[in-house]
């Protein structure tokens, strides 16, 4: 077997020449370990976890005995009066076990597109907000629960020390013992969890408020009140004047069939289900990453990345095997010998295949043992990915040697395309961050179609691998390698 | 007879308009040790490359064994060893991995190879470096390692191009007595070299190429006989008449006087010294001068340099 005998001389050759095991393994991972000393833990966060909420929980409650207090009514005059209660429910709202915070989170998590991480303090979300870490956090101050419990569209006159809360913009966080720490160098993330917690804000507050202040009608203070705007109304009889009050509040209620005044909750309010979205959207805080930050998400993306893009710098290696064998003169011998053509290119072929994926794998396991990647749910996928990468990087550094005739020649151009492709095919930057025509561009280019596949196969988040994809990339990745194959067999001239 | 080894007819072989080969015949003999000459651009690459097939000529048949011998022929490469002018062997690898590597590609393997590598080894008196790797080597020894990886297949007809280039004269002499040991052997060998005394010495049959032509190939003896011994004699100038008298001297081929030699052309030189002693002559030193194949080749090919 001939071809086997040039492909373990090579394969000799290649071990004992340091310079591909510089470029192949070790310049690799020096770009993989700079970079992710250099990026910040937002790179490689997809555009879902970048909608991530904050937030740190001071809210002390209110008050035993304020949570245990009767409803704010006079004594019940009547029962159930059709689907609205006569008498107030406000203590339902805020049981001793819940704080109005709590309400808050609930609304957060049942918010579509936005998760929440819970920091365990002010001064430790000070630091993560100082250092970039976070572009926002919301701090829930301790009077947050007694502040939201105060918070009524009336005045003082029916309920004591009362807050209105809202203004032309909103609801005045101030006012309700909300403080937003901002990054000054991080102003759109800022807005947007400023906006978020806006609406939530809006969507826990204003149902409490109508709720107290629908409660409030028909009561006997309502109707007092109605004496100075309805003439004669103090004249009726106190059992007429509570059948009027009744009359009133049931009548509203039909007015506004479609909202529920005494709900209190805003899906309560709008008559809605709530969504059961919150355990998807809750994420444990986990302390940001010291030293290399071993399993950080961007070595999800580094690793991969850098592994295809060095693959393709197997095109110096093989373009310099090639001059070599030409240099030294054994090309005359290896045409003098009593073997085809078809022999010398494969014995050139199965070491480079063999050492492409050597590479691919053993970047993969560095990027594991080093970065603490992950191998995702079906780790034994990866062996084909990595096999059909090396065979299109095997099939181009082919071609690129028949091109390249001297030594020069192979590192000038072989770096050039090497370089072009990986920058076309988003092997250098997430693809994400590229334009969208680029982003179809980054498909004439093979690395773009291995990205794909580990896309799939590494990402840590992913509900399930898409067999179709990673399938799909493989078979373009083999068809890449056959073409350059081809490519090469047609053009390489070995005199 | 015995039946040539090697046979070439009508050789032609053009590159475009350049045509490096133009119609080459030449037949050698098992055993024969053949020098082939020629200046920079004669062909002689060319004819080695179509001798090793490695390329096919435009026209005209090659025979090796008797059977058609050309790039498609693999087969019969077994048959034939190079080693070429530039070195040809892997400096990563040591002088016993190229032998290996080499003995594998023409089919040799376990002991066979072992045994074929240790005698190689010998041969070219490498086996105290034999695991050391070729890129360390001084010229010589390169030289020697390349000369035995084109050996180590056992091949009929060795193609030496230019084996003893930057050699030291100890690398060189030992090349020269490994040729003549081998052909010696059987071995059919084809020197090529710019070592004209080399080829004189080594080469009882000699060709020499010039401008794709074979214009010359026959035995060293014959060709040195193309031109004259020289006979120089340092004495007082002669009269005209004694020199026109020189001049007809039987076995005198020509007979002038330049700057105080009086040099005298002849085929057999050692005759007509009495003679040109008898006619008066007093000459203070004689020189004798037989002709040289750097003579025979200069006067063929010409002074004029060539690219």
């Amino acid at each position: 077997m001939p071809a086997f005998t040039i492909a373990l001389k090579d394969l000799r050759l290649l071990l004992r020449d340091p310079r591909s095991a510089v470029i192949l393994l070790l310049m690799p991972l020096v770009l993989i370990l700079v970079l992710g000393l250099s990026l910040g833990d937002a790179f490689g966060n997809n555009p879902d976890d970048r909608l991530q909420v904050s937030v740190v929980v001071e809210d002390a409650g209110l008050p035993s005995k304020v949570v245990a207090r009767e409803p704010i009514q006079e004594k019940p005059t009547g029962a159930l009066l059709g689907s609205v209660s006569y008498a107030a429910p406000m203590a339902r709202l805020h049981p001793p076990t819940k704080r109005w915070v709590d309400v808050m989170l609930d609304d957060l998590k049942d918010t579509g597109n936005i998760k929440i991480e819970i920091i365990p303090s002010r001064a430790e979300a000070e630091r993560l907000v100082k250092r970039g870490q976070r572009s926002a956090v919301i701090v829930f101050e301790p009077e947050f629960s007694q502040k939201i419990d105060r918070c009524s569209f009336v005045g003082a006159e029916f309920r004591p020390n009362p807050i209105s809360p809202l203004d032309r913009y909103g609801v005045v966080t101030d006012r309700v013992g909300v403080t937003v720490i901002e990054n000054p160098y991080q102003p759109i993330g800022g807005s947007v969890v400023k906006q978020v917690t806006q609406v939530s804000l809006m969507r826990v507050i204003v149902p409490w408020m109508i709720g107290g202040a629908f409660d409030l009608i028909g009561k006997p203070l309502f109707m007092k009140k109605m004496e100075g705007y309805i003439p004669g109304f103090s004249f009726l009889p106190a059992d007429m004047r509570a059948s009027v009050g009744l009359g009133i509040r049931k009548g509203i209620a039909a007015f506004f069939g479609d909202y529920d005044f005494t709900a209190l909750t805003w899906y309560g309010l709008t008559k809605d289900a709530p969504p059961d979205v919150k355990a998807k959207n809750t994420a444990e805080y986990t302390p940001p990453p010291t030293g290399l930050g071993r399993g950080a998400k961007k070595y999800q993306i580094l690793v991969p990345s850098y592994t295809v893009t060095f693959a393709f710098f197997l095109v110096l290696t093989v373009g310099w095997l090639f001059v070599a064998e030409r240099r030294h003169g054994t090309m005359v011998r290896l045409r003098a010998a009593p073997i085809t053509r078809g022999q010398i290119l494969l014995g050139k072929l199965l070491p480079c295949f063999a050492v492409s994926a050597i590479q691919g794998f053993a970047l993969l396991l560095f990027g594991k043992l080093i970065f603490g990647m992950s191998f995702g749910a079906e780790p034994w996928l990866i062996v084909p990915v990595v096999l059909s990468t090396s065979f299109a990087a095997v099939g181009l550094a082919m071609f690129v040697a028949g091109l390249a005739r001297t030594e020069t020649q192979v590192a000038v151009y072989g770096t050039l395309l090497v370089l072009l492709l990986a920058g076309l095919s988003g092997s250098m930057m997430p693809r994400e961050l590229m334009p969208e025509w680029m982003r179809s561009l980054s498909y004439v280019t093979p690395h773009a179609w291995a990205l794909d596949a580990y896309e799939q196969l590494l990402h840590p988040d992913s509900p399930a691998i898409d067999w179709a994809t990673v399938g799909t990339s493989c078979g373009v990745l083999c068809a890449f390698g056959l073409a350059f194959s081809l490519l090469a067999w047609w053009w390489m001239n070995l005199e | 007879m015995a039946e040539s080894i090697l046979e070439l007819t009508g050789i032609r072989k053009s590159y475009g308009r350049t045509e490096a080969l133009a119609g080459v015949s030449l037949a050698v003999q098992p055993g024969e040790l053949f020098g082939l000459l020629g200046p920079n651009g004669a062909g002689k690459t060319t004819l080695l490359a179509i001798l090793a097939g490695l390329s096919g000529p435009s026209s005209g048949d090659v025979k090796l064994f008797g059977q058609p011998f050309g790039p498609a022929a693999r087969s019969a490469r077994h048959l034939v060893g190079l080693a070429t002018q530039d070195l040809a062997i892997y400096p990563e690898l040591t002088a016993r991995e190229n032998l290996r590597f080499f003995g594998r590609l023409y089919g040799l393997r376990g002991a066979n190879l072992n045994a074929r590598i240790d005698e190689m080894l010998e041969t070219v008196e490498l086996k105290d470096r034999a695991d050391h790797r070729a890129g360390t080597f001084s010229g010589g020894m390169k030289r020697r390692l390349n000369l035995a990886v084109g050996l180590v297949h056992r091949p009929e007809l060795l193609l030496l191009d230019e084996p003893t280039t930057g050699v030291d004269p100890q690398s060189r002499n030992h090349i020269f007595e490994r040729v003549r040991a081998l052909n010696a052997a059987g071995l059919t060998v084809i020197y090529t070299s710019h070592y004209m005394e080399e080829v004189q010495a080594l080469c009882p049959r000699i060709g020499i190429l010039d401008h794709g032509k074979m214009i010359a190939c026959d035995s060293r003896e014959t060709l040195l006989s193309r031109l004259d011994t020289v006979l120089t004699l340092t004495m007082a100038q002669p009269t005209d008449d004694w020199l026109a008298s020189a001049k007809t001297l039987p076995g005198a081929t020509s007979a002038e006087w330049i700057d105080g030699y009086l040099r005298v052309g002849s085929t057999d030189a050692a005759p007509l010294l009495p003679k040109l002693l008898a006619m008066g002559a007093m000459p203070t030193a004689i020189e004798v001068k037989a002709p040289t194949l750097e003579n025979v080749f200069l006067s063929l090919t010409g002074r004029a340099l060539r690219d």
